[in-house]
């Protein structure tokens, strides 16, 4: 049987999504995997599925009619996933912020690990985040793996049901290893 | 730059009279907003002397109805959709919700909000 | 009746590089009607230039309408500011302009001929056409400082004069591309497996295209002679500096190639030329009048012919500045085209667009 958390950092997948940006970041996503730059030295392959994909890179503001497509991609992704803000309109609104069919970075919809800088990001800028984001996603795979126990013990009722309205709250994270 | 100024009433005439297919090119349709007006422009170019640019406008209330000109122009739907969407003008056939959401603002590149 | 599908494509797909949703219908493999959703990356940039920016800052927000083109609509909303305020500017400027925008339009094209080749399943063709496109990438670097959003043209000229070891790094790179896009022309134009993807699919006839009003690689495959560097001489000499416009009869996706390879051994007979004879003097001239009236001005962009009108009312703020890209023309024409291919050759026939939603959406 393969060992799942061993390769998953030597191979991970990224997934591209443009938000509604102005293509000069996709370019330059799209030449880091063309042979000068070279991101498949790490194991990566631009994957189309998000089912399939472990990084999510995403490009462009939020439009109004992307934000729906991008959380839907974002739920579709298994777990662990590492999501990577590539350029600053994805990171803040950039000079499209205010515009009025905009709405923002993205960490507004979706929880963002790594952001990267620049009008438009250059590849080596792209490679330094996706690196940095094989990190979290390794500390991630480590957080997923450990086990949830209940800390406190059930609330027995007087008639001996058990009580069970508080439980969801009382769950804390153990590890067992 | 010709510019031929036409009404509501004979633009669909007019620009049926003058576009042949294979002479002219419809380039884009544009509407500005003048305060209490609304100005209409349709650009063709010549294929043989692409310099010669012909501007049809007309001038009209933001009420008016403005006709499609689809029927002699196979392609303007998509421009005629994306000015009736931004400036909230009335023209036939426009499809609805073309360029903006059901939360965006209603009419963008109007001065005066809707 | 045969029983239809509808098979949605976008709005992410791995041959999209943008949002973009085409609503096939499908009887077996065949498409017999097409639908698009277009307007995903609609972010109100017109809006934005008659409210937000002043009329000096219009030409550096338009150049992010788009990234691929950024340097066609940043020229463009410079010379339409130029019109308004009447500034007449150095030849020098304008040929550096022209340079850009050549070499802009050789990143674009391999840019695209690598995209059809990878939707077509020819992977290896892609990787080999990005390693060329990257000399273009550098010279791209070198002349303006970045290598896709440039800031090239500001109203009154340029911002940033050419280098004479500049200048003589693009001839030694120019020199070193020529031989490798001609190895690419003739894969494109030979290899027996590409043709079967690429030959007399997503065909359109030259009347349809009239009819349609395409513009671009995809009017020009066809057989319509339209081209604006044929006749803007007075912002931007192009025939003095040896155009020629590329004209083919088939209109297929590999009539598309064809047409986009050939483009490229003008744009560098004419960055040749105008290495060879730009003219020195000043690269800006600076005037602080204020725009009033209307005017419009069209430029070749990649993808076929952009437009931009904008009015002015003696205020440091436009009053209307509408664009129109050149994708957007092209949007009867690509729901056309698909129809009776089969449903295997609808990426490639997307490729072969060149699609800009961005400029199309602003």
């Amino acid at each position: 049987m393969f060992e799942l958390k061993k390769f998953r950092k030597k191979s991970p997948w990224i997934l591209h999504f443009n938000a509604g940006g102005c293509n000069g970041c996709d370019i330059e996503i799209l030449a880091c995997l063309a042979p000068k730059y070279d991101i498949e030295r790490f194991g990566m392959i631009n994957t189309g599925n998000p089912k399939q994909s472990d990084i999510l890179l995403i490009t462009g503001p939020v439009t109004k009619r992307t934000r729906e497509r991008l959380v839907e991609v974002y739920n579709q992704m298994p777990e662990p996933k590492v999501v990577v803000c590539c350029g600053s309109c994805a990171s803040t609104g950039g000079i499209f912020r205010g515009m009025y069919n905009i709405e923002g970075g993205v960490d507004q919809f979706i929880p963002v690990d790594v952001y990267v800088a620049g009008c438009a990001c250059r590849p080596e800028q792209i490679i330094d985040g996706v690196v940095v984001a094989l990190g979290i996603l390794e500390e991630k795979t480590k957080e997923i793996e450990k086990t949830i126990k209940l800390a406190n013990k059930p609330v027995v009722e007087e008639d001996g049901q058990v009580n069970r309205r508080n439980m969801p709250a009382e769950l804390t994270y153990e590890t067992t290893v | 730059m010709n510019k031929i100024e036409t009404t509501l009433e004979k633009v669909s005439s007019d620009i049926g009279s003058f576009y042949k297919y294979d002479q002219h090119h419809f380039i884009v349709m544009n509407a500005n907003d003048l305060g209490d007006k609304i100005e209409v422009q349709w650009f063709f170019h010549d294929y043989a002397d692409a310099k010669n640019i012909t501007m049809f406008w007309l001038q009209c209330a933001d009420t008016d109805r403005i006709p499609s000109i689809n029927g002699s122009v196979a392609s303007a739907w998509v421009a005629e959709s994306e000015i009736a969407d931004l400036l909230g003008l009335d023209i036939e056939n426009a499809i609805a919700g073309f360029v903006l959401e059901h939360d965006s603002p209603i009419a963008p590149l109007r001065k005066k909000k809707k | 009746m045969k029983q239809q599908f509808e098979i949605p494509v976008g709005a992410q797909h791995i041959s999209l590089l943008e949002p973009l949703h085409f609503k096939l219908t499908t009887e077996n493999e065949t498409i017999v009607d097409a639908d698009a959703n277009l307007y995903y990356v609609h972010r109100g940039i017109e809006n934005a230039c008659v409210t937000k920016f002043k009329y000096r800052q219009v030409p550096l927000v338009v150049g992010r309408v788009c990234g691929l083109c950024s340097v066609s609509h940043g020229t463009a909303a410079a010379q339409v500011i130029e019109k308004l305020t009447k500034v007449e500017i150095p030849l020098r400027a304008k040929y550096l302009r022209m340079l850009v925008i050549e070499l802009d339009r050789i990143h674009s094209h391999l840019l695209c001929l690598a995209h059809v080749a990878e939707n077509s399943g020819f992977e290896a063709l892609f990787m080999q056409t990005m390693r060329d496109r990257e000399y273009s990438m550098e010279l791209l670097e070198s002349v303006c400082g970045n290598r896709v959003q440039y800031d090239y043209s500001i109203v009154g000229g340029v911002n940033r004069d050419l280098r004479p070891d500049v200048a003589a790094d693009i001839k030694t790179k120019l020199a070193l591309l020529k031989p490798r896009v001609q190895a690419l022309h003739e894969v494109f134009e030979t290899n027996w497996s590409l043709s079967l993807k690429n030959k007399g699919v997503g065909a359109i006839s030259k009347e349809l295209a009239m009819k349609l009003n395409a513009v671009g690689p995809l009017a020009r495959a066809a057989g319509v002679p339209i081209d604006v560097r044929n006749e803007t001489e007075d912002l931007l000499p192009w025939k003095e500096l040896g155009f020629e416009m590329i004209l083919d009869t088939a209109g297929d996706v590999y009539a598309r190639n064809m047409v986009r390879i050939k483009e490229l051994y003008v744009a560098f007979r004419i960055i040749d030329n105008i290495l060879n004879g730009l003219p020195e003097g000043d690269i800006a001239n600076i005037s602080k009048a204020l725009p009033e009236g209307e005017a419009i001005v069209r430029v070749e962009a990649p993808r076929g012919e952009l437009m931009h009108y904008a009015r002015g009312n003696k205020t440091n703020v436009l009053e209307r500045l509408k664009i129109k890209a050149p994708t957007f023309s092209n949007v009867g024409a690509m729901v056309e085209i698909f129809k009776g291919n089969q449903y295997a050759s609808a990426p490639a026939i997307i490729a072969s667009y060149d699609p800009c939603l961005s400029c199309t959406a602003r």
